[in-house]
């Protein structure tokens, strides 16, 4: 168990450094673009050329990685070149807002989609299954994009119930919540609720659970001892790949709704190429990618005890 | 756009009145006599003094208290000379102020200033300063700012694009060091006794070649001037607000909000300001948010609707879109060193196949005033109006085919992906040279990227900001070796004639000089210019006192709600 995490930490540290690098390079190709960032298009070259220079652009590119590096290590993440503050300063408080955007929909969309692909998966071609079925399609298949057009123009613009944006600017709101979790929900409990059907579906119709029924346990009691916990499985793989989907899915989310976010951050990172925020953000994002993988493994030996470590 | 023939005074009339040279009442009687619908002039005048076409019904007692809230990009704000946005600049200016200010009427007027000469030869211009102006820290406000402000300007160590506007207070300066080609680097720094402090309230700039926009270029939004001490004292205005204006700065976050309060430290010169607080609100670059946000009454104002917006907004009961006719533009420019623009004969068969009023209509809705392919707005003081342009596409094959592409030719278009205006006018143009025998293909990139090879690409789409003077952005854009020149232009004749017109002080004299020049970049063909566009801007409509200025910029000293 020990030297299965320890491989896991090692590899998370080995796919950040690569990342890292990566983009490194690609990012700091020209330095140029860099100053014409900051000063503007309409900057000279002489002024430019200034800017770097005091900048410290003219260091070789790979003692400008390492002190990066090193720096980062020790949780310096560098100056953001679009806010022109300390990255950590604007990360982690859009970091937050996004865990509460996730929390607040995980909290609706997981007991949602389980209970709703566990009925429709328990009778499998009932009138029942149909109907989640079909609901789960047709949701899953509206973008993000159309759903939070849609469901404004009902909720702001013809019902005024809701207010248009969650910009948060008065301080933490609940009511500026609603329309992107309403969206994000809708867009992903139909796909969690089809995989647990699925999955479900596949359960009931193997050998135990007839024997089960077949000696006369009460069906209620089926399902929920001896179906459940095998049928879950596969949806619990596929919500921790939604702690990902999330992180840059709700890019959408966060920028229709002016919300500020993690996803709405990395967008703006990337438009304005501000080289030390967007590689914050991937090693976030590897970071997160690479643990919740590890979560995941833990957790599958724990529902399925046939599985074990070698 | 009525198609009816007006009278031939009335561009003249016209021009008088945005000039200012004839009053609103004046205007509106005259023309009125020489045949122009009563309603046509309210329209024209209304536009002239960016109000909106129906009048406010009764000017109602100012309230004092409120927080006006915009919605509005929230960006770096730390040194308003190197300000390369108008968003800054709105921020900015409420703290720090400029000497000249453009008011809803398009006219320059004394801010910080008190008034200005400028010499015959329009190469020495006076600034006297307002007197008994206080800084928030308790100093005066005087000669020894502006100095500071302007030496800084023109230091290329500061970045500056005011070191652009007012190029003619420098000089090209040897640094002794040499580049890779063996050339030696040269640098542009202020020239010796260019800025000049008279006594405390009055400074001389002197200029080596006469210019006359100095008072516009002082109010450009890069212009705004910050206290003395304030590079000693940290050069960030967001974090040491020390300024002449009536708010200061309480919350800044880039990309989420901007809060000003009413200051209460000293009086403020300027008399009476309604407001408590001003929050700008930041939606991203998403027109969608700022709509919802004006919509369910999150926000009072949005600074920057865009044309597809309006009829969204029209259906908002409570919100009131203001409009301002602006010397805003774009161009579709080549560049005359790259193949196959060099060709001049191309260049005129591109410029044979556009109906520039179409374009305006296909790709702005109509909302502005065609163009004729040389940069001067009818809105320019000394506008020389040619005759008009025709689409001839029988020419424009004639003139294809002696440029040596008698079978037609595949060009491609470099162009930001939003404002979407921009990418539609490339749409429009290529649709509209297709039956000429031009193969137009759009290239649409996001703005960081065009902004990179925007000087460099051999052909591309840049949008224009209003200015002022004619003379102002041919200096920029079409003069050799000009500082925004992106067509590579290079006419001994055009950059005399256009001396020659920086000199002229009379407006009728200017005239004839820019109908020389107006003929030159139209013949030459190197831009397709197709229209002039009005900016909007939206509030709600208990907010009074709002309008749609020519850049954009917010003056709210006396904005109030109701």
């Amino acid at each position: 168990m020990v030297v299965f995490i320890l491989r896991r930490l090692g590899f998370m540290v080995l796919t950040m450094v690569v990342v890292s690098l990566l983009l490194f390079l690609l990012l700091e190709i020209s330095p140029g673009n860099v100053a014409t960032k900051v000063l503007g298009p309409y900057s000279s070259e002489e002024q430019r050329t200034l800017w770097l220079a005091a900048h410290g652009y003219f260091e070789p590119l790979h003692v400008r990685y390492f002190s990066w590096l090193g720096n980062f290590a020790t949780g310096d993440f560098g100056e953001s070149i679009r806010f022109k503050v300390p990255v950590s300063e604007v990360l982690w408080p859009r970091l937050a807002n996004t865990a509460i955007l996730g929390l607040a929909t995980f909290a609706i969309m997981i007991p949602l989609s389980l209970v709703l692909g566990i009925l429709a998966g328990m009778r499998e071609g009932s009138k029942l299954d149909r109907a989640i079925s079909v609901t789960s399609i047709a949701t899953t298949s509206v973008p993000e994009f159309a759903s939070a057009v849609f469901l404004s123009a009902i909720f702001v613009f013809w019902l005024k119930l809701l207010p248009g944006t969650s910009g948060m600017t008065e301080g933490f709101s609940i009511k500026q919540l609603i329309l992107p979790v309403m969206v994000l929900v809708l867009y992903d409990f139909g796909y969690v609720a089809r995989m647990t059907r699925a999955s479900m579906a596949e359960v009931m119709t193997t050998a135990y659970i007839r024997t089960a029924v077949l000696k006369g346990l009460p069906y209620k009691q089926v399902i929920l001892k001896h179906a459940l916990r095998n049928a879950l499985i596969t949806p619990f793989t596929v919500i921790m790949l939604q702690i990902n989907w999330l992180l840059s899915g709700v890019i959408v989310v966060e920028f229709f709704f002016a919300y500020k976010g993690f996803g709405a951050l990395l967008l703006e990172a990337s438009l304005n190429q501000d080289i030390f925020l967007i590689e914050a953000c991937a090693m976030v994002a590897v970071f997160v990618a690479v643990a919740t993988q590890a979560i995941a493994d833990i957790g599958y030996t724990y529902l399925n005890p046939r599985i074990r470590f070698a | 756009m009525t198609g009816r023939k007006e009278h031939s005074y009335i561009p003249t009339l016209k021009q008088d009145f945005a000039e200012g040279k004839v009053d609103r009442r004046e205007f509106l009687r005259t023309a009125t006599l020489l045949g122009m619908s009563a309603g046509a002039a309210y329209a024209f005048a209304g536009r002239v003094a960016g109000e909106t076409f129906v009048a406010k019904a009764h000017a109602a007692t100012p309230k004092m208290g409120g927080n006006l809230r915009v919605s509005m990009n929230v960006k770096e704000s730390a040194d308003p000379a190197t300000y390369s946005w108008s968003e800054p600049g709105n921020l900015g200016r409420h703290m720090t102020e400029p000497l000249v200010q453009i008011d809803k009427d398009r006219i320059p007027r004394p801010h910080l200033a008190e008034s200005w000469e400028a010499s015959d030869d329009l190469k020495t211009w006076t600034f006297r300063l307002r007197k008994g102006v206080k800084w928030s820290n308790g100093d005066d406000f005087g000669a020894d700012d502006v100095v500071f402000n302007m030496r800084r300007w023109l230091d290329p160590a500061t970045g500056s694009s005011n070191q652009a506007r007012f190029i003619s207070m420098t000089e090209q300066v040897d640094t002794g060091k040499k580049d890779k080609d063996g050339n030696p680097k040269m640098s542009t720094v202020a020239s010796e006794g260019a800025v000049e402090k008279i006594d405390d309230h009055t400074v001389r700039f002197h200029l080596n070649v006469p210019n006359i926009s100095v008072p516009e270029s002082l109010a450009d939004y890069p212009a705004l001037i910050v206290h003395r001490r304030f590079s000693e004292e940290g050069g960030d205005l967001t974090k040491n607000p020390v300024g002449t204006g009536a708010f200061t700065l309480k919350e800044f976050a880039v990309g989420e909000k901007a809060v000003l309060v009413k200051r209460t430290d000293v009086p403020y010169w300027g008399g009476d300001v309604y407001l408590d607080r001003i929050t700008y609100v930041d939606h991203g670059d998403d027109p969608a948010p700022a709509i919802a946000a004006l919509a369910s009454d999150q926000v009072d104002a949005w600074m920057r609707p865009s044309v597809e917006q309006l009829s969204t907004l029209a259906k908002l009961p409570n919100i009131e879109v203001y409009e301002v006719e602006a010397a805003q533009t774009g161009v579709a420019r080549m560049h005359v060193n790259e193949k196959p623009f060099d060709n001049k004969k191309l260049r005129q068969a591109f410029q044979a196949c556009v109906d520039a009023k179409r374009v305006l209509e296909v790709a702005y809705q109509n909302r502005g005033t065609p163009g004729a392919d040389h940069h001067v707005s009818p809105l320019h003081p000394a506008y020389a109006e040619l005759p008009a342009q025709k689409q001839d596409y029988g020419l424009a094959k004639k003139l294809l085919a002696e440029a040596g592409y008698p079978d037609g030719i595949r060009l491609t278009i470099d162009c930001v992906a939003t404002p979407t205006w921009e990418q539609n006018t490339c749409k429009a143009l290529s649709e509209m040279v297709k039956p000429g025998g031009i193969d137009l293909a759009i290239n649409i990139m996001p703005g960081g990227t065009y902004w990179d090879r925007w000087m460099s690409t051999p052909f591309g789409f840049t949008s224009w900001t209003h200015r002022a003077h004619a003379t102002q952005v041919l200096n920029l854009g079409y003069r050799t070796g000009g500082r925004w020149n992106e067509t590579g232009y290079a006419n001994p004749e055009f950059d005399k004639l256009l001396n020659e017109a920086g000199a002229t002080l009379d407006a009728d004299e200017r005239r004839k000089v820019m109908a020389k020049l107006e003929a030159i970049l139209q013949d030459d063909a190197i831009i397709s210019q197709d229209f002039w566009r009005l900016v909007y801007t939206a509030a709600n409509k208990r907010v009074h006192g709002i309008y749609a200025q020519v850049a954009l910029e917010h003056h709210y000293n006396k904005v109030w709600i109701e």
